[in-house]
This record gives C-alpha cells, sequence and structure tokens, in this order.
C-alpha cells in the first residue's frame, strides 16, 4: 500500500493518544509522512479517546475517510466516534473485547487479548497500548532495524526503551493470530520527518518572529501553545505569564507592547469575547498585538474540543465602533508556523493588531513533514523614529503611508501620551470631528497596501480553470486533497486565502475569472461567503457549503457539492 | 536654564473647578516624579476611564488613557516587559473596585513593584454622579451620601482599604488630595516601595459629592505616624499602642476602621520588599 489510514480508539488511560503518537514517531523517522487528528470528549479522564492517522509514503496527504486498520480497546468508545472513524468490511480490526450487536464488525476481526498479552510479557495490563503498537508496525511491514535505530536515537521515543517486551509481544502476536498484512511500501524519501503539533507550529512561529513575551489563560483547543511558550519563555530576559483571564492577558499583551516587545496570547473563541475591547484599544492607538484564536464549535461553550471556523465574523468585525485589524487563517502546518511570524511581521509593520485564525483540528493534529524550519523568513521589526525626531515628536503623525514611526516607553526623548480616545497626531484627546476623520482615514488607509499580497493567496488546481472553490482555513486542505484524489483538479482551482481581512486583490481577480463558484467552510451561517459578497461582485452562479462543526469533513462529504460543481 | 520641575503638559485638564484631581496630578507631576528625579522617559503612566483616568494626557510621562477598569493589567505588562520603568496605574474607585476588582487579588499576589493610585471620590462622576462601590449610604449611618437628586446606594460599601490589606498588598496607604504635601510624601513612599503598592486618595467631586462629605473626612482624619500613638480600643495610657506600619495584624485591625468614622491617612502597611516580583 502505498498510504494506511489507521483508526485507534479507547477509554481515556488505554494509552490511544500515546500509541499513535509513537507509531507516527517511528514511521517519521523512516521517512513517512502522516498527520493524526485528535478526538476526545469533554471529560478530563474516563472519557473516550480516538485518533486518526494517515500514514503516506509518497506524499503529505490527509487520512482517508475509512479506515484501513483499527485498533479497539473499547467497543463502547468505539461507538463515541465511530462517525470520526467509519470501517468497512475491508477494515482489519483488532479488538480487545468482542463487539456489542450495535457494530457490525468487519470479516477480518480479529479479538486479541492486547491488556492480556501486556500481563504476560511486562507483568501488567497498562503496556497493551505498547502491544498495540508492536503487531501495527508488523501489520504495516515498518522496518525492525530502522525502529531500533530510532528508539534507540530519539529522545521522543525513550518510553519505548524500558517497553521492549511489550513491543516483542505485539511483534509476535501478529504471527500467532495470522494476521493479514496491511504493508506499506518503504518511503519515497527516506529521510526522517519532522513531527508537530499544529498549535506547537504557532508557537514557535511566535518564537521564530521575535516573540519575548507571552500572557495567557488557559482554554480549550489552544492550551498547547501556552504550554510550549511556558516552556520556552520561561527565562531570564523573556516573559511567560499565566493571567487571572483574558481580559488581563490582552491588557498585559498592550502594556509589554508599549515597551517595546513583541508579545501575544492564545485563546479560543470565548477568550476572544473577552479580549476584544482590547482588540479595540490596539485598533485605536496602533498598538502591535498578536492573537491567537484556535476555533472550537460555539456559540457560548459549544463543544469545546471540537472543530468549527466560526469565529471569522467576530474576528474581522469584533470590537464597538470601527476597528480595523488584520485576519489571517492558517490552513496546513506549514502555514501555522509562517503565519504566525507573519502576523508579528504585519502586527509590527502596520502597528495594529492582528488575529489568527486557527481551529481545532489544525491546532490538534500532529503533523509529519519535511522540516520547514530551516527556510530563510524576513522578520520585520516596527518602525521607531530616531533620537533627531525627538524636538516635538509626533507619535501619530500623519505620514503618507498612514505609519507613524513608535517609540517605546523607556524611550528617552520621545516621550508621548496616548489613549482610546480620539486624539491628534500628538496623542493628546481631541474632539473635533475633523480629526476623528482623519483618524479612521489613517487607521484604515495604513492597511490598505496588505491587499497586494498575492503571496498570502494560495491558488491550486489548474490555472484558468472557470470553476473554482473559495475556502479558508482547515477546510482548505480537506477541499484541497478531495479534489486531488477526485480527479477533478484538472476542471476546478481552489483559492485559498490566508489573509482574509483586508482581503487581497488576487482573491478579486480569481473570483472575477469564474463562471461558477463553490464556498466551502465549516460553520452553519456561510460566514465567509457573506463576507465575500459584501466586498466584491460574486458570480451569478455561486453556491455555498457550509455546515457547522462538530467532525471534521470527509471526502466522501465534500465529493457532493464538488460533483455538483461540474454536472 | 532651569530645571523644569513641573511634570505636567500643556494640555488643559477637562476637571470641574474644585475638583480634587487637580490636588493628585499636582501631588504626581509637580512634586513626587519630579522629586523622585525619575526621568520623564522612564516612568510610564497608565489609567482606566473615569475623571481621574484622564490624567496621562496631563503628566509629561508615557502614558496610556485605556479601558475601564484595567489599567493594572497593562501595567504589570509593561513593568515585566521593561522593569527599569517605574510604572504607575491610576483610576478612580470604579476602576479599581467595581469593574477592575478581579485583577486586585492577582496583582497583589504577584507582587510586581508598580503603584496603584486609586483616586476615591465616592461617585460615578464622569457619567454624572451614580454611585460607586464606595459610596456611603446616609440612612445606615454611613456619613452624607450624594447629592440628593440621585438615589442612595442599594448595596453596602466596599471599603478599599480593608480589602486592599486583607488580600496581602505589600504597601498600603491613603492620603487626601486636599494635603498635597503628605500625598505626595505617600506617592514617593509607595514609588520607592519594591513592590505591589496600593494609595487610596480620598478626592472631593466638586459637583457630584454633598459638601457635608469632605467637611466631615477632613475633621475627622487621623494622620498615622510611625512610632506615635493610635488612639484606638486596644490602645491605653499603660500600654499605648504606636503606629507600625510593618506589623500586619497591626494593619488588618486600622483597616477595620470605618473610612467615614476615623478617616486614617498615613502608610497602613509596608510588607518586605524580599518577594517582590520584577
Amino acid at each position: 500500500m502505498r498510504s494506511v489510514t489507521i483508526g485507534m480508539v479507547g477509554a481515556g488511560g488505554d494509552g490511544v493518544v500515546v500509541l499513535g503518537g509513537l507509531l507516527q514517531r517511528l514511521s517519521a523517522a523512516q521517512g513517512y509522512y502522516s498527520q493524526m487528528s485528535r478526538h476526545y470528549g469533554a471529560q478530563i479522564r474516563g472519557g473516550g479517546s480516538a485518533v486518526k492517522l494517515g500514514v503516506d509514503a509518497d506524499r503529505f496527504s490527509m487520512p482517508r475517510d475509512d479506515l484501513d486498520i483499527l485498533v479497539c480497546f473499547s467497543w463502547d468508545k468505539y461507538v463515541e466516534f465511530e462517525s470520526e472513524l467509519p470501517i468497512t468490511c475491508e477494515t482489519l480490526v483488532v479488538a480487545d473485547e468482542t463487539p456489542p450487536p450495535e457494530v457490525h464488525p468487519p470479516p477480518e476481526w480479529f479479538s486479541a487479548g492486547l491488556a492480556d498479552r501486556s500481563r504476560a510479557a511486562t507483568g501488567s495490563r497498562v503496556n497493551k497500548n505498547i502491544v498495540a503498537l508492536g503487531l501495527v508496525s508488523k501489520v504495516l511491514g515498518l522496518s525492525r532495524d530502522g525502529m531500533t535505530e530510532a528508539i534507540a536515537r530519539d529522545h521522543e521515543l525513550r518510553l519505548l526503551r524500558e517497553r521492549l517486551a511489550a513491543l516483542e509481544e505485539g511483534e509476535r502476536l501478529m504471527t500467532d493470530l495470522s494476521l493479514p498484512g496491511r504493508e506499506l511500501q518503504p518511503a519515497r524519501d527516506h529521510s526522517p520527518k519532522l513531527v508537530l503539533l499544529g498549535n506547537s507550529a504557532k508557537a514557535r512561529g511566535a518564537l521564530r518572529a521575535g516573540c519575548k513575551a507571552f500572557f495567557g489563560y488557559p482554554i480549550t483547543p489552544a492550551a498547547e501553545i501556552m504550554q510550549e511558550m511556558q516552556r520556552e519563555l520561561s527565562v531570564e530576559g523573556a516573559i511567560y505569564l499565566q493571567a487571572e483571564d483574558e481580559i488581563t492577558a490582552a491588557g498585559m499583551l498592550v502594556g509589554a507592547s508599549l515597551a517595546g516587545t513583541k508579545a501575544m496570547t492564545s485563546t479560543s473563541g470565548p477568550g476572544l469575547d473577552l479580549m476584544t475591547e482590547t482588540l479595540g484599544l490596539a485598533s485605536s492607538a496602533e498598538i502591535p498585538m498578536v492573537i491567537v484564536d484556535v476555533q472550537r464549535c460555539g456559540p457560548s461553550t459549544g463543544i469545546p474540543s471540537k472543530s468549527e471556523q466560526s469565529d471569522l465574523n467576530h474576528a474581522i468585525y469584533g470590537s464597538h465602533g470601527e476597528a480595523p485589524r488584520v485576519v489571517l487563517a492558517p490552513h496546513d502546518v506549514l502555514s501555522c508556523y509562517r503565519l504566525t511570524m507573519e502576523s508579528f511581521n504585519i502586527a509590527e509593520r502596520f502597528q495594529t493588531p492582528v488575529v489568527l485564525l486557527s481551529d481545532q483540528w489544525l491546532g490538534q493534529t500532529y503533523f509529519a513533514v519535511d522540516d520547514f524550519q530551516n527556510s530563510e523568513y524576513p522578520i520585520v521589526d516596527r518602525a521607531r523614529p530616531s533620537r533627531e525626531d525627538s524636538k516635538g515628536y509626533l507619535r501619530y503623525q500623519l505620514t503618507a503611508d498612514g505609519i507613524s514611526p513608535m517609540s517605546a516607553a523607556g524611550d528617552e526623548g520621545l516621550v508621548y501620551q496616548t489613549s482610546g480616545l480620539t486624539h491628534d497626531e500628538k496623542g493628546a484627546p481631541a474632539f473635533s470631528a475633523a480629526v476623528h476623520q482623519h483618524l479612521h482615514e489613517k487607521r484604515w488607509a495604513k492597511l490598505t497596501p496588505l491587499r497586494e499580497r498575492d503571496d498570502l493567496v494560495q491558488v491550486y488546481g489548474k490555472e484558468g480553470s472557470e470553476i473554482g472553490i473559495v475556502t479558508w482555513g482547515s477546510s482548505a486542505s480537506f477541499v484541497v486533497e478531495t479534489l486531488h484524489d477526485s480527479g477533478l483538479d484538472e476542471q476546478i482551482s481552489v483559492c485559498v486565502p490566508q489573509l482574509l481581512c483586508p482581503l487581497p486583490n488576487r482573491v478579486e481577480e480569481y473570483i472575477q475569472a469564474m463562471r461558477r463558484l463553490l464556498v466551502v467552510e465549516m460553520n452553519y451561517s456561510g460566514q465567509l461567503h457573506r463576507y465575500l459578497r459584501s466586498s466584491l461582485d460574486l458570480p451569478r452562479d455561486t453556491h455555498v457549503y457550509a455546515r457547522a462543526g462538530g467532525r471534521p469533513f470527509s471526502r466522501r462529504e465534500l465529493m457532493e457539492p464538488i460533483r455538483r460543481l461540474v454536472q | 536654564m532651569i530645571e523644569k520641575v513641573d511634570r505636567t503638559t500643556d494640555v488643559k485638564p477637562i476637571w470641574c473647578r474644585g475638583c480634587g484631581n487637580y490636588g493628585v496630578l499636582g501631588a504626581l507631576a509637580k512634586k513626587a516624579l519630579p522629586e523622585l528625579k525619575i526621568p520623564n522617559h522612564r516612568t510610564f503612566v497608565v489609567s482606566g476611564i473615569g475623571c481621574s483616568s484622564r490624567i496621562p494626557a496631563y503628566i509629561d510621562a508615557y502614558g496610556l488613557n485605556g479601558i475601564h477598569g484595567r489599567a493594572v493589567a497593562v501595567a504589570q505588562g509593561a513593568k515585566l516587559a521593561k522593569p527599569e520603568l517605574t510604572v504607575i496605574a491610576i483610576g478612580g474607585d470604579g476602576d479599581f473596585f467595581s469593574i477592575g476588582a478581579g485583577h486586585l487579588p492577582h496583582a497583589v499576589r504577584r507582587n510586581i513593584d508598580i503603584t496603584c493610585i486609586m483616586v476615591n471620590n465616592f461617585v460615578y462622576a464622569l457619567t454624572k454622579g451614580q454611585v460607586s462601590p464606595t459610596t456611603p449610604d446616609l440612612r445606615r449611618g454611613e456619613g452624607p451620601f450624594l447629592s440628593q437628586e440621585h438615589y442612595p446606594p442599594v448595596d453596602p460599601l466596599l471599603d478599599m482599604v480593608s480589602y486592599s490589606v486583607s488580600t496581602g498588598a505589600s504597601f498600603v496607604a491613603q492620603g487626601i488630595s486636599t494635603d498635597v504635601p503628605h500625598l505626595a510624601w505617600l506617592m514617593k513612599e509607595g514609588i520607592g516601595h519594591r513592590g505591589f503598592s496600593f494609595i487610596s486618595v480620598l478626592t472631593p467631586c466638586a459637583t457630584f459629592n454633598a459638601p457635608e462629605l469632605f467637611d466631615v473626612i477632613r475633621a475627622k482624619a487621623i494622620y498615622l505616624k510611625e512610632g506615635e500613638p493610635v488612639h484606638l480600643l486596644e490602645s491605653s495610657d499603660s500600654e499605648p499602642w504606636t503606629h507600625d506600619p510593618g506589623n500586619i495584624d497591626r494593619a488588618l485591625r486600622l483597616a477595620r476602621v470605618g473610612l467615614l468614622e476615623e478617616p486614617l491617612l498615613g502608610i497602613l502597611f509596608r510588607g518586605s520588599a524580599r518577594n517582590a516580583t520584577v
């Protein structure tokens, strides 16, 4: 097989995430690309937990809809995730217990007694996930020498060094059960792949951009960003602080930024609500700030552990008055990294708040990819006035490009007072309608060069096609992959604006060339579609595929609206 | 050239004639900051929203008139990012004890070296006279309340000094804006204290306070002086209680004194600077 999709499901404590993670690392060490999404419920411990791992020998691809292999520690829990981990009559199922009547296991169903095997080999049932790992790696035909070498070298695999007996027990189990293989072809490119969580990619992008301060408040599904920043920024010369709430986190960010430090926070929808007043201040007083929103199902508490793309309206329009800001959305792990850097660059260059809209799926999926961290990326710092400017320094001087050099609190001779009040060029409160109008013009106009950022719009598929799809964020990954597999990418192209606000001209050019258009997004009301419609002229023949989140898109699901496009 | 000892800007305050905020501005910008000789570029003043929160525009220092209740958050972020800054958070009783009250215990436990100045005028004045958490109620014997055209408060008042001391703030003081030299001294002590400082400033509102309010406060005011006797029930001629700001138990006792019964002015508590962050 060139690619394989494996589901692993159990109760909390069964070690499903560890199992998937180890398998992904072992395969990545041998050059395989992969993606592993996490599926879990609301419980802290003891709830259901599942992962879906797609391993590919040739290219970075999405897992298939249906499973080739299912490792099931608990059928009760499987039922919870059935729609996310569908099995077919061709799925190889390795289970620890007999399925209940409502589940119809396929012909190749094996009761493996993983826990018993674990106890036999290690004296404890706890290592049943490692037994499963041995079994699945054998089924996949991973190179055993390669595994041994990786276990010895990779610190993240050190767990296995003490559990080799369980691993070997699992390998023997394949022969004992006479399990049929699902052998993977060797990876086309043997070089080890980088395994990275989407949320980690954002944290690393921030650090690469020069972020020296992180203020946050714990929230699902953004907590991993905060944890990684804690690890990296708990050092001399850097700041990590867990605030008492998101309002404080955003306020601290403003303070740090005024003092000249690149700072950010990460949150999810409810936290963005609380930060919105501060976002308005940062827009008004032109204070660089970066907010990462890892979206989840809303409104209100919604489904905190499941993906949705429903904060777009809030990110673009949230805040009273009219507060221009920049909104970016990554759609894959590379753009999680690169766009976080870009968020800082834009925040600094344009002295503006930037909202980076990610989502649970993108944030909590582990990706095994070619390492992109060694590429060159530009780093931008804000324009600072020089000491010569100190005579009559005007913090908000009206300039041709609308950007006024910004001193940092502590800079000698460049003292200024600013305000969320309408203010004049000095920063002093102003009450004239004319000044108010000028200030609006300055803040909106300074962002217009961003419309030229063609590089922040990705177009996939055939150049010159007249049938197109516009989609954003993690939905884009599913759309591009579905199109690729269907072969319809010869007829249909896909446009993914990574910069959503302000909307790049490239999006308008793309849409104007279309005869028929489909907008795909994961929210109930079609927020991107409404936004596009309010911003530019869409073809008469425009369709929308939008539904609420809660489960990822499948290829099967997306093929319906895509097929209708070419009918 | 004469050194400028006045750290005010040329922006004209919006305050009413007779407003107590002028005393706060004078104590801070004309006395405390110049006398401490902290350069203007090393000072950052952040405020919330309200009459007193207009103050950053009037002080020659880095300044932000930000969001209602959030000055303490901004102040901590700035201080952490640039520890060499002297950071002052200013706001009113609404800022510190209503909308932003949730931030105080956390700022206290972090003990970051910022100075909070709560300008307590007992009223929401910018919005024309609504009750604040510190508004006294005549019916409960809490002294004269607001001007007669407003409804009296329905909730008991929050005694900010009692609250601050009880959370263990490392420096707690109370001044009055009508005594500028004393207030400036408190500000200098608070700014000089290494750790979180909280200074409550009793500040008359010329428009919405009943005129008797500050007559009563001024008449009853008691200045606390280190080493001098404090006249409370526990104090007697044989065993006089002398004021010791380093004693938290005594500070807690002082904090229980009703603000309008005996307004205490001075440093109520000064803790050790050892645990200060930044």
